[in-house]
């Protein structure tokens, strides 16, 4: 699928000189002279290699048309997190490189969508929110009674985040896994 | 789009306040006049590259349509004609299309300053006048702050401190850049075919698209990332004459009286010797809007007041124009104009 470069987004993948790229980063410029331009960052997913590339944002570029599976994530190591097919229960290691901080949140036995390309799995869809257990929380600084003060938690997959005073250890929070950022706590 | 208040950038945010007093310092002392100018102007001159915001005034049961300005130019460069001398404009610029990004905002705070009997070259020694200034006061701001007590806030800058010297430029023409950075020979640049032909052997698509879409692309990709980081800020002058915009010719008819400034891969400034002939902007102006409409931009008036104030004669002169949270990210250390905002409006 053939898509103007103007559109690339981070996470997205591409062809590029007969292999697949994962668009890391990726900044429209308008360089005040001439037409507008795509600046990105891709890397490559067989080599781990990284390049700027610059593209016309005019510029046709051949999208990687991905499959969707739901998977069962198992466990991670320092390269890859490891997913199941629970229909085939064949198995599948993600590159962690491909996720972008998201191995952070992710419990074992989770489910998530795997994006897989020719059998090959490329990354996986961040969920919008995730469920946490804190497992670590200084208690809130006495007489501070500014709302949106907020302290380090230490969550139950060891990340560290920011949550309000009032978050004690046992709470169950909800945290957006590409920002870290808290976004609400479960009810009792 | 949201409005956020970034209260934590408010530290930046007063450094940056304090790099514009030191800009307007430096221009005050050197007898340059402030200019404060609309925003809103019912024609524009009319440039391809660029997009423009449109909005409209309503009285009774008219309707007047009106543009915010991408530039002040078509302002100032009136006023040059009328014998307001050396003078400058620090204020809001505004371009549509432009995505944000960590060094764009749609809207954003420009220096333009205009110097009399200058060429674009003299305005570059000028500049590095001023950047040594901005550079020396901030040193000076920073040491005084430590010998303060705790109990006043001090401006915190980030440790990160400009790591270029600023005694001379590394001055490298467009050519001489092409042919450094990208082996593309002056013979090469100045041709399209042998520039088509040299682009596509280096990989890039170049079916369909114009000598400066891939002018452009390998400007990008190959000579910015190298500019400004050999220890001086780098001057690159010389644009192709399909670059020249509002600026003069050389005489070799292939290159226009342009540079840019950059620190550390960052386009900080434009300046050119201003062009003077009234006809030859007419012709620029046609062409321009030609294109466009051909590229489905927004259509607005071409300022025609600005060639009629041309044609009463434009003194020599050369202007730059620099984009000021840029020049003051690269001062602070910083990663992203964002940083300076205490009031975000984003997407």
């Amino acid at each position: 699928m053939k898509i103007n470069a103007g559109n690339l987004k981070k996470g997205d993948f591409i062809f590029y000189q007969n292999d697949i790229w994962q668009v890391q980063k990726a900044e429209f410029y308008a360089p005040g002279k001439g037409s507008a331009l795509m600046k990105t960052k891709i890397w490559n997913l067989k080599t781990g290699k990284n390049i700027d590339i610059t593209f016309k944002s005019n510029e046709e570029v051949e999208a990687v048309e991905v499959e969707s599976r739901l998977m069962v994530f198992l466990y991670k190591d320092n390269e890859n997190l490891y997913f199941m097919d629970e229909k085939t229960f064949n198995q599948y290691n993600v590159p962690i490189a491909s996720v972008f901080g998201l191995e952070k949140y992710l419990k074992e036995g989770e489910k998530l969508y795997v994006y897989i390309f020719n059998e090959l799995p490329l990354s996986v869809r961040p969920p919008l929110s995730v469920r946490l257990k804190v497992v670590k929380a200084e208690e809130g600084i006495k007489g501070d009674t500014v709302s949106s003060a907020k302290k380090p938690v230490t969550l139950e997959t060891g990340v560290v985040i920011m949550a309000p005073l009032f978050i004690k250890e046992g709470d169950i929070i909800i945290v957006n896994p590409e920002t870290g950022e808290y976004t609400g706590r479960e009810g009792k | 789009m949201k409005i956020i208040t970034q209260y934590k950038n408010l530290e930046n945010h007063r450094n940056y306040i304090f790099i514009l007093s030191l800009i307007e310092d430096f221009l005050k002392k050197r007898g340059y006049q402030k200019i404060d100018l609309p925003v809103l102007s019912p024609a524009l001159i009319p440039e391809s590259y660029l997009e423009i915001f449109e909005t409209e005034f309503r009285y009774f049961d008219k309707k007047e349509k009106l543009y915010l300005i991408p530039s002040p130019e078509l302002f100032l460069k009136r006023l040059l004609v009328k014998g307001v001398g050396n003078c400058y404009y620090l204020g809001k610029c505004f371009r549509n299309s432009d995505l944000p990004s960590s060094l764009h905002s749609f809207e954003f705070t420009m220096l333009e300053f205009y110097k009399l009997g200058f060429s674009y070259m003299d305005i570059a020694d000028e500049l590095l006048l001023m950047l040594r200034e901005i550079n020396k006061k901030l040193k000076i701001e920073k040491s005084k702050i430590k010998t303060k007590t705790k109990k006043i806030k001090p401006i915190k800058t980030e440790e990160k401190n400009l790591k270029i010297n600023l005694d001379k430029w590394e001055k490298i023409s467009v050519a001489q850049a092409f042919e450094k950075y990208a082996d593309i020979y002056e013979e090469e640049l100045f041709n399209y075919k042998f520039f088509f032909e040299k682009a596509k052997k280096k990989g890039y698509k170049v079916d369909k698209f114009s000598y400066e879409e891939i002018w452009s692309q390998i400007y990008v990709q190959e000579i910015e990332p190298n500019l400004g980081k050999n220890g001086y800020p780098t001057l690159i002058y010389d644009y192709p004459k399909e670059f020249a915009a509002l600026a003069q010719l050389n005489s070799d008819g292939k290159t226009a009286q342009r540079f840019e400034f950059y620190i550390n891969g960052i386009e900080l400034g434009d300046c050119y010797t201003e062009l003077i002939d009234w006809k030859e902007q007419e012709k620029r102006f046609f062409k321009e809007d030609k294109e466009r409409r051909r590229i489905g931009r927004i259509n607005h008036p071409i300022d025609k007041g600005f060639i009629e104030a041309l044609k009463c004669g434009l003194p020599i002169c050369s202007g730059i124009a620099i984009g000021v949270e840029r020049l003051a990210i690269v001062f602070l250390g910083l990663e992203s104009i964002d940083q300076l905002k205490v009031i975000d409006i984003c997407l």
